[in-house]
């Protein structure tokens, strides 16, 4: 599980149905910031106004970092093909989203890809909204 | 800033207005999708073409419903759509920003809002959306018609899961001696044809009205006008009256477009709500 952050990732194509947040999102995300990380799951807050998820993401020297993800709010996410179960705890995954403005080992997911099967699903994201 | 002097300037003309009339007009034909680009905080993508849509539902007496006909589901699909900017879902008839006639200090406060890419919107932390906010506030929209109550409920799914009434048994405003400044304001309401007028007061001014972040004072007075061109298509628009913030009253608005056979769920803005601790802004 590796860290993996990409400076330019140009993320095109997700099967998302976007849904604007309750917030702006260029206030607490940095558009000129994508990350992708692959890591295992640790925790999921099925909850409004955002799902979050939380993953253990391991860098180069070995040296684990809990990271949170943002999602949009569950209703929104149905229309993307996700349900309460389709993450579970300890499932690898990648994720691919942006960071934030803040600096902090968080960020807005835009996509989630379960590694074990290789689905990808968007995240309903209200970037660019 | 209180709002006693609007008070009583509105409430005589508001009690006559109020005798609702009840009109069986001839249905309008549908209303094509808007094209180009949305408001000032609203995003600049041209909305996709919309599907034929069943007449405007009618009671039985002629004049319209805003919610669902009877025995089927559905929503208003709010969540987009601004003031300004005549684009994407937005009215035709609105004004770009820069034409908006605020006043100096709304119009500092108005730029130090966009900005700081609103970062301090009231909204974000689960303020409930007064005026036209709940109309462009996500995760739904539903308009009840209740006749035998004299009132129109306004529920929004999305935010603090606010509601509102809309007393349309021709009360006036009350004064501001016998009523505290709110979120929602105090909304009265008639029917001009097919068209539901609401006059609105007593604001407080907690939250921001649109999105965008147009100031307001406790003076803000709204009209809105909503309207159902055909079964899937709701016209919203307002002018926005505040002598204390815009030099004249101005108007604006946008579609919202209808979800079927479903209906929206359960919505807590402050369930689980990490995002005011992140806004950075810029």
């Amino acid at each position: 599980m590796k860290l993996r952050i990409f400076g330019a990732a140009l993320i095109l194509g997700l099967a998302t149905v976007p849904a604007w947040a309750h917030h702006s999102f260029a206030a607490e995300y940095d558009s000129k910031k994508p990350v992708k990380l692959t890591g295992a799951v640790t925790k999921i807050d099925w909850t409004n106004p955002h799902v979050y998820f939380f993953v253990d993401v391991e860098d180069e020297s070995g040296r684990v970092t809990n990271w949170a993800f943002e999602m949009a709010a569950p209703s929104a996410l149905k229309g993307s093909g996700w349900t309460r179960t389709t993450m579970k705890i300890g499932d690898v995954i990648t994720v691919e989203g942006t960071r934030a403005k803040d600096g902090g080992n968080h960020g807005n997911a835009r996509a989630v890809t379960l590694n074990s099967t290789g689905k990808r699903l968007g995240a309903a994201s209200s970037e660019g909204r | 800033m209180r709002a006693r002097r609007l008070f009583c300037l509105l409430s005589p003309c508001l009690v006559a207005a109020a005798t609702a009339t009840l009109c069986a007009q001839t249905p309008l034909p549908s209303v094509p999708a808007p094209t180009g680009t949305e408001g000032a905080a609203a995003p600049r993508r041209a909305a996709p073409p919309r599907p034929p849509s069943a007449p405007t539902p009618r009671w039985p007496d002629g004049h319209i419903m805003l919610g669902q006909a009877p025995g089927k589901l559905g929503y208003w699909n709010s969540g987009i759509g601004g003031l300004t900017g005549k684009g994407g879902v937005n009215l035709p008839t609105n004004l770009e920003t820069d034409e908006v006639p605020f006043m100096p200090w709304s119009k500092a406060l108005f730029d130090e809002r966009r900005r700081t890419q609103s970062k301090n919107d009231p909204h974000v932390r689960c303020v409930g959306p007064g005026g036209p906010r709940q109309f462009h506030t996500p995760f739904g929209l539903m308009i009840y018609e209740i006749p035998e109550a004299k009132r129109v409920f306004i529920i929004s799914g999305g935010g603090p899961r606010t509601w509102r009434v809309v007393y349309m048994d021709g009360r006036p405003h009350p004064t501001s001696d016998d009523y505290q400044p709110t979120y929602m304001g105090h909304s009265v309401g008639h029917w001009e044809g097919d068209t539901l007028v609401i006059d609105s007061v007593g604001y407080n001014e907690k939250f921001w009205f649109a999105r965008a972040g147009f100031p307001h004072t406790e003076s803000l007075h709204l009209i809105e006008r909503i309207s159902r061109p055909d079964y899937n298509t709701l016209k919203y628009e307002v002018t926005i009256d505040d002598p204390k913030t815009y030099t004249k009253p101005w108007t604006g608005g946008h579609y919202i477009y209808w979800t079927p056979d479903q209906d929206f769920d359960e919505y807590f803005c402050q369930d689980n709500n990490r995002d005011a601790e992140h806004m950075v802004g810029q």
